[in-house]
């Protein structure tokens, strides 16, 4: 039943007001700056058409950029998603313990990335940093992690995954429990073997939440910024530049308005576009309520 | 059953090493926080220090505004999460209780807002801010990021399980819209509101890129953004860089410790259901 009542609208009023304010109203207005020229001095601006989309286009360092953060989602978000599972249901398996092992695995997503990153930075230092020695203790001469193009970025995947695999295993422990056990009884009776229900139940019954765990792995790791900005700079050589650091780049470090609102546009529809196909999928997939 | 006490065994023996390793970073952290100066790379079985010293956490205190940039923290992290709060019940309870034109839509929007990453709208956001002058302001790192859509959405979906006929029973005693939502809905969902208060507070205090783009004077930073610039300022100086960590991270384990179940509790509430 449709209400006539006002309540709701003046109930969702502050929200909208604000998401109108700071969150598409940002959106359109920088879209129509990435079409002028920002002049900082005077404070003109000009009509400059495609140029800054065109300049965007032709930099080497943005396709780079773009290269860059494929390579880092579809890097992170997979073993993310597969250890996330794979504790999940290791974690079931225990009893008296679970509650300390949940307690554990969910420490790196409160600790704040600006800490983290300091002491990964450390911890990947070439000579005094731990993995390092670890590495010489059994012979091998680990690289200098965050200055060699090679393994800078593998660096940032190892961090971006220490941060967020315990959330995963949250969420995968929360869709297990909510699996309904009398069909486990079942299978247990019909003699299914461990593996047999794993494949055939488990993985099949959690598809949902599996689901859910791709869309806000992707998303969230398609936007890493902070470790970049304190670990490499986007160094050595651009090897670690990722799509949120080039905007952040070209707007606080080289003051060029126009490309990073182009940038920005173009990072905002791809994320936007990506989500709105993932919800409608969710939507479809996952039963909301 | 042997062998199903050897499984178990494994089991243990890899989510303890797991453990271990998911702590490392931490404990290196506070490791290297309580090192001597001279001696800080002389370690006993990699990971301790070989000279405990607090010379570190002494010239964090003395040489950063550490104090300030804690009650900044403490203050901004506040705010935002009242207003979270606030504005997601208000929302929530709209969403869970009404259906009226544009409900739909409505909540699809607040469900993408959610999905979408803030670093998505970085640089639009910071020129809008800009163009309010509330540039190395508090309320341009505050007032943007009210409306949480996370918020808004467990809390709808805490209130959707609350059953209709408590809500009816208190409108046959004459309550109305506001009585309702206060007597019925905020009453069961105290638990919910914890949650989600504590899960914004942790996010809210961590919070680094907005901080870092908006917040421009020493004194009004807040500790992510304050730890960072000070590793720079000591020209890296690991000692205090990792006790400036460690101190930053304390109030945020505390609260994490005490309020466990609350942290596990509104994930099984959030996107699964």
């Amino acid at each position: 039943m449709v209400t006539r009542s006002k309540l709701p609208y003046l109930l969702l009023f502050p929200t909208m007001t604000l998401y109108g304010v700071f969150f598409v109203f940002p959106f359109l207005y920088s879209l129509f700056i990435s079409f002028s020229e920002w002049h900082l001095l005077t404070g003109d601006m000009t009509f400059v058409g495609i140029q800054n989309y065109r300049q965007l286009a032709g930099s080497h360092i943005f396709k780079k950029t773009i290269g860059n953060t494929l390579m880092y989602v579809m890097t992170t978000m997979p073993v993310s998603i597969v250890l996330g599972l794979m504790y999940a249901l290791l974690i079931e398996q225990t009893k008296k313990a679970k509650a300390l092992y949940r307690f554990v695995f969910f420490i790196p997503v409160v600790i704040s990335v600006a800490a983290a990153s300091l002491s990964f930075s450390l911890l990947y230092n070439a000579r005094h940093g731990l993995i390092n020695q670890v590495m010489s203790l059994v012979g091998i001469q680990g690289p200098n992690w965050l200055n060699e193009s090679k393994s800078a970025l593998l660096a940032l995947v190892i961090l971006g995954i220490w941060q967020s695999f315990g959330y995963n295993v949250i969420l995968f422990i929360a869709g297990i429990q909510q699996l309904d056990k009398e069909i486990y009884e079942a299978a247990a009776i019909d003699g299914l073997s461990p593996f047999t229900r794993l494949t055939r139940l488990t993985l099949p019954l959690l598809s949902p939440v599996t689901f859910f765990v791709f869309v806000m792995t992707t998303l969230s790791s398609f936007q890493v910024f902070a470790t970049v900005q304190i670990l490499t700079m986007g160094g050595p050589n651009n090897a670690t530049n990722m799509m949120v650091f080039f905007v952040w780049q070209e707007a606080f470090k080289f003051f060029n308005t126009g490309l990073a609102t182009a940038a920005a546009t173009v990072l905002f529809v791809a994320t936007m576009i990506l989500t709105l196909l993932m919800v409608r999928i969710v939507q479809r997939k996952v039963h909301y309520q | 059953m042997n062998q199903h006490r050897l499984t178990g065994w494994w089991i243990h023996a890899i989510l303890m090493i797991t453990a271990i390793l998911i702590l490392i970073p931490f404990l290196w952290m506070v490791s290297i926080s309580l090192s001597d100066y001279g001696a800080v790379f002389q370690r006993f079985l990699l990971i301790f220090p070989t000279s405990v010293s607090l010379e570190g956490y002494r010239q964090v205190l003395e040489n950063s505004p550490f104090m300030r940039w804690f009650f900044n923290s403490v203050f901004v992290a506040g705010c935002l999460t009242a207003g979270q709060l606030t504005l997601g019940v208000l929302a929530a309870y709209a969403f869970a209780r009404y259906r009226f034109k544009g409900s739909e839509p409505l909540f699809f929007f607040v469900l993408c807002t959610m999905m979408i990453p803030p670093q998505a709208i970085l640089f639009p956001l910071f020129m809008v801010i800009n163009a309010f002058g509330w540039v190395n302001t508090y309320q341009g790192v505050i007032v943007p990021h009210l409306a949480s859509g996370y918020a808004i959405f467990v809390l709808r979906q805490f209130f959707l399980q609350i059953p209709r006929e408590l809500d009816e029973a208190a409108r046959i005693d004459g309550c109305h819209g506001f009585q309702v939502l206060y007597h019925v809905y905020l009453r069961s969902a105290v638990p919910a509101i914890i949650s989600v208060g504590l899960i914004q507070l942790v996010r809210n205090w961590n919070d680094y890129y907005w901080t870092l783009v908006v917040l421009r004077d020493s004194q009004k930073m807040t500790l992510p953004v304050g730890i960072v610039a000070f590793r720079d300022e000591t020209l890296v100086q690991w000692v205090p860089t990792m006790a400036a960590a460690t101190l930053s991270v304390l109030p945020v384990l505390v609260i994490y410790v005490l309020g466990q179940r609350y942290f596990v509790q509104s994930h099984v509430h959030s996107g699964i259901k």
